[in-house]
């Protein structure tokens, strides 16, 4: 893993997250998750992608977002 | 000769001067992504993109814009890359008389060669996987061919579906799916969620030129996708079974994913820039869990960019859109002579027709409405006489300029159904629809002052031909 690794999620700012994969070639990069909104990236990715404060405010996401988001298909009912 | 597999197609595109390889190292964002947005922004016969030198990785090979030109989707339907828009899609419609071409079995599929399963699953170590635009939630699958069977009657090949969706990689094993609800995969995930059941899934990745038009086409529910694409290549198409699922998928695909919908399962997804040229996201969706993985040694990935039009995705979805509509109307409207439904997958459509009466163009508008496709899509239409050509913009703007008196042509229906990704949509999924007669009114319809039209001289049709020919001889 690089020497960067992040402490929160740029889109949710939990601080839970998942090392999902690293670069091929050695330091190149790591993949991180963030284990409650799930966003996914690239430690090489620009920082409006990767640092908290540079996220844009339009695809930030709360935990009351996230809570609320509604289901797409709902879960239809059981049949017998 | 049809293409069975993407890589032979990719050999013709470099042969025709319509693959350009990129040789210099790139970041896999947003390097990729933003050459592929750019393909749509220099033109209408932009090249399909190679990348195989990119930072971190040691062994990708990702290839995009495939079907991103007007040059390289005739290529893809073997006609010459030069073959004008309309005469590609009037050749669709030929073509598309053929169906259904019963598909052939070929069990020797080259992605036997190589499996995942088990713990060894990881699609980040198989697939050079990226973020396209830059509030999507993740790294997305969005050019994959999907394939899954009616639960309750799995044994109907015409109700095996095939079709194109959305996929966030959401694990190494993880996928976060749409299933629009108005595609065929929601009703079979509907059915096997409604007695608890999984319901088993393939997703193949990199396929020959014409299974991403077959599974992007609005097909009736128990039309098979592959006996389309054997009308559409013109010979049968290749099939092997999936070994896990049992699926029939291409057997020229480059990777085949599968797995299973985890019953009544819903995880957090999104957003995702979309062909509506917005993003949609933010919701909780279904889940599949991945079992096993069969790929070609030194797979392709195939991936495609996707935004504000045009993008390759409207290459893509533009002529196969046109077809069906085209056809469905035609069956009760012979006077419908061509069908442009190439704007956000049909959202708007310009239609050509005679007219049997006053009134009629009109009540081809609200027909095309009410089609299959046009339940959910077909929010605008705009008809037009039958000597103006519906992909001929300006010819378009003419008969709008000319022929339309607002108060007598234009016609608006309120709380009409449209796909939920509408943006214009309110609530999501309502639209009101709206009907533009750009038609010259006939009788009884007696309006304007259409007697004396300045029509091209006789002669003309000689002289185009004249001209060309001295042109291209100079
Ligand atoms: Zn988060």
């Amino acid at each position: 893993m690089s020497a960067t690794a992040p402490s929160i999620c740029p889109r949710c700012a939990h601080e839970r997250l998942t090392h999902l994969t690293t670069s091929p070639v050695a330091g190149a990069w790591d993949v991180f998750q963030c284990d409650r909104c799930l966003y996914t990236w690239r430690t090489t990715e620009p920082a409006r992608r990767t640092q908290p404060d540079a996220y844009p405010a339009a695809f930030r996401l709360t935990a009351e977002d996230i809570e609320n988001a509604i289901e797409m298909p709902a879960v239809p009912p059981l049949r017998a | 000769m049809a293409y069975d597999d993407l890589r032979s197609f990719l050999a013709t595109l470099e042969e025709e001067g319509q693959l350009l390889r990129i040789t210099e190292q790139v970041r896999p964002e947003p390097d990729i992504a933003a050459a592929a947005n750019a393909a749509g922004r220099i033109g209408e016969n932009a090249p399909a993109l190679w990348f195989d030198n990119v930072h971190g990785f040691t062994d990708a090979r990702i290839a995009m814009n495939v079907h991103g030109s007007w040059a390289n989707h005739a290529l893809a339907l073997g006609l010459p890359k030069n073959t004008a828009v309309k005469e590609q899609v009037a050749e669709f419609a030929r073509r598309w008389d053929a169906f259904p071409v019963a598909p052939v079995r070929r069990e020797d599929a080259p992605w036997r060669e190589n499996t995942m399963d088990g713990e060894g699953i990881d699609l980040f170590e198989l697939l050079p996987l990226f973020r396209l635009n830059d509030g999507d939630g993740g790294f997305y699958l969005d050019k994959a061919a999907v394939v899954s069977r009616d639960p309750q009657d799995p044994e109907n090949f015409g109700k095996q579906n095939v079709g194109v969706y959305r996929i966030e990689v959401i694990g190494k094993d993880r996928l976060a799916f749409q299933p629009v609800p108005m595609h065929d995969i929601a009703q079979h995930l509907r059915m096997a969620e409604e007695k608890g059941e999984d319901l088993p899934v393939a997703i193949t990745l990199g396929n020959d030129p014409v299974m991403p038009i077959v599974a992007g086409m609005p097909m009736a529910y128990d039309q098979s996708e592959y006996e389309m694409a054997g009308a559409l290549r013109g010979e049968p198409m290749p099939l092997a079974t999936a070994p896990a699922t049992g699926l029939d998928v291409p057997r020229g695909s480059e990777v085949v994913i599968e797995g299973y919908f985890e019953s009544r399962t819903r995880q957090i997804e999104g957003p995702f820039g979309e062909f509506t040229g917005n993003y949609s996201g933010g919701r909780r969706m279904p889940v599949v869990k991945v079992t096993r993985i069969s790929y070609r040694t030194a797979p392709i990935f195939e991936s495609l960019y996707l935004g504000m039009p045009w993008t390759e995705c409207d290459y893509l979805v533009g002529p196969n859109t046109c077809v069906p509509l085209l056809k469905q109307l035609k069956a009760e409207f012979p006077e419908v002579q061509a069908v442009n439904a190439m704007y956000t997958h049909g959202l708007l459509v310009i239609i050509s027709t005679k007219k049997r009466y006053g009134g009629f163009a009109k009540a081809v508008g609200m027909r095309a409405m009410t089609t299959p496709h046009g339940l959910g899509y077909v929010a605008q239409v705009i008809l037009v006489d039958e000597d103006v050509d519906p992909f001929n913009l300006p010819q378009v703007m003419w008969a709008l300029s000319s022929k339309v008196n607002p108060k007598d042509d234009v016609m608006i229906m309120p709380n009409l159904p449209v796909v939920e990704l509408a943006p214009a949509a309110s609530p999501a999924g309502i639209i009101s629809k709206m009907i533009i007669d750009a038609t010259t009114p006939v009788d009884p319809d007696r309006r304007g002052n259409f007697a004396t039209p300045v029509k091209d001289l006789p002669e003309t049709q000689e002289w185009i031909a004249k001209l060309q020919k001295l042109i291209a001889e100079r």
